[in-house]
């Protein structure tokens, strides 16, 4: 089981590397979910300093943590779910205190008015992949809340 | 050896233990395959090898025997209508099944009916038209398919049985909203002719092309984004739930539908003319129910909140919707091979904000 600090550092490859981890410590909530196959890019983006983007493949009933997609990353996402550094922030401390993302939390909720989270892709297709596995991913994002009590995301 | 005949020589023969086994010893299908499962399992990819793998463009025979198999003899002809590839076919239909089948859920079990909180009388009847509109047309989404489907060469096996997972995920559809319409008190709302209209329109498609594109993209396309949108008009988290899971099912649907429509372009461009027709006659219904008081007030009062609030704020966010709509709807035409930005006849009104119809093209290139 993975070792999270009290003050975790938002964003960092450890960040989604904890929650793909996590994914491993309850394949049968995943199993339950039914597969996907899906690479999905989580990009945050500073008031200064170019957006960071993380990767994470979801591989069947496996999510696989890619880390930071550097510039030139063969990764390839089929989407990009993109939001500020607050709204990152926010959600996963939503998550620790409630257990799960409440409904305005969710990526769906905060994603459906292109703001405060927004959806892209070159392909139309690409961006239904985050709804056809939404549950998958939200049940992903949800094990931010695995993470040790008191915990908050920084 | 097939014939009508009840062949009580054979029995005789057989009951000490004179075997034909003409089946055993002279098997022309294909042997010595060994398909390997996946890391998911045994797939539909993964048995799709060998001349078991080879599915014809125009199959030469009009039978249920498996594709691959020996055929012995003449078998009937079941008389299928659909015996083109590229009228069914979709490059991803194989791994729709598969996904289907593994993200199935029960609107039985996996929704909290328990939970349900007791709404607002206002907010209650909003709530309960909608679901009765979408438990009245989610049931076209199994009937259209459930119409063609036995008319489609056995050969297309793998699209049949997608588009048997289509049936069976609307039957869910059009059950877990009449639930929720009995759960909470408040009952079905009302049915319209214009909606019916629609659906009549995709049942009477004079071929499948018309039908899949009016449903498959145009319909399940902008009921995509009204279950996206779930999550801003349900009421609860029950219905959250609802629209979150229906939502999962009805992006595969869409995805079957914009695919389809891309291999059959591009193997018959010519046929783009056609399918711009089908979708002028859908979009010109569609385009009235955005003015049906039973389809928009019950969204606008959701959206809002309460009928106070909609009266205050009129149709602000249900137009934001039906630009989303439209703009969502118009990327997937572009996907499927099938342009329509700047061809939908359609109002400017209804089309405002959006690049469907030859002004908003204009503007949003400006
Ligand atoms: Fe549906
Ligand atoms: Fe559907």
């Amino acid at each position: 089981m993975p070792v999270i600090e009290d003050v975790i550092e938002f964003p960092s490859v450890e960040w989604f590397d904890f929650l793909c981890d996590h994914s491993r410590e309850e394949p049968e909530i995943y199993e339950a979910l039914g597969f996907a196959n899906f690479r999905l890019a989580v990009e945050i983006t500073r008031e200064s300093g170019n957006p960071r983007q993380f990767g994470i493949f979801f591989d069947g009933y496996d999510v696989i943590s890619y880390g930071e997609l550097a510039d030139g990353s063969t990764f390839d996402p089929e989407a990009v779910v993109s939001g500020s550094i607050e709204t990152w922030r926010e959600m996963a401390n939503n998550i620790l205190a409630n257990g799960m993302a409440d409904s305005s939390h969710t990526l769906n909720a905060l994603s459906i008015a292109d703001t405060p989270l927004r959806v892209y892709s070159s392909d139309p297709l690409g961006k239904d992949k985050f709804f056809r596995y939404a549950e998958t991913i939200q049940t992903l994002f949800d094990a931010t809340s695995r993470q040790r009590e008191g915990t908050v995301v920084a | 050896m097939s014939t009508n005949r009840v062949d009580l020589d054979y029995l005789e023969r057989a009951k000490v233990g004179n075997f034909d086994l003409d089946w055993l010893k002279n098997c022309k299908s294909e042997w010595g395959v060994r398909a390997k499962p996946s890391k998911v399992g045994l797939t539909l990819r993964d048995i799709s090898i060998g001349s078991y793998g080879q599915i014809p463009d125009h199959p030469e025979r009009r039978t249920m025997a498996p594709r691959g198999c020996d055929i012995d003899g003449e078998l009937p002809d079941i008389g299928y209508s659909i015996n083109s590839k590229n009228e069914v076919w979709a490059e991803n239909v194989m791994e729709l099944y598969e996904e289907a089948v593994s993200r199935q859920w029960s609107a039985t079990r996996d929704i909290a009916w328990s939970e349900l909180p007791e709404l607002d009388r206002d907010l209650e009847h909003a709530m309960c038209q909608f679901a009765t509109l979408l438990s009245e047309i989610e049931m076209l989404a199994s009937d259209f398919p459930a119409k063609w489907l036995w008319r489609i060469n056995h050969d297309f096996l793998e699209a049949k049985m997608f588009l048997c997972t289509q049936i069976m995920d609307e039957a869910r559809h059009s059950e877990v909203f009449r639930k929720r319409a009995l759960a909470g008190g408040g009952g079905l709302g009302k049915a319209i002719p214009i909606v019916e209209k629609f659906l009549q329109l995709v049942l009477d498609a004079k071929n499948y092309d018309e039908g899949s594109a009016l449903m498959h993209l145009l319909a399940e396309g902008l009921v995509l984004s009204v279950f996206r949108a779930g999550e801003l008009l349900a009421p609860s988290p029950v219905e959250k739930r609802i629209f979150r899971l229906c939502m999962q099912d009805e992006a595969r649907h869409v995805a079957y539908g914009t695919m389809h429509l891309r291999y059959r372009l591009e193997r018959e461009p010519a046929l783009a003319s056609d399918f711009h027709d089908y979708l002028d006659r859908g979009e010109e219904i569609i385009a009235v129910m955005f003015t049906t008081p039973e389809v928009v007030e019950p969204a606008a009062i959701l959206a809002a909140g309460s009928l106070k609030a909609a009266e205050e704020i009129g149709l602000a966010a249900s137009d934001i919707l039906r630009t989303r709509v439209i703009e969502e709807y118009l990327s997937r035409c572009d996907r499927a091979g099938l342009p329509r930005r700047g061809k939908m006849k359609l109002p400017e009104s209804i089309l405002s904000g959006t690049s469907g119809g030859a002004q908003g093209l204009l503007r949003q290139s400006a």
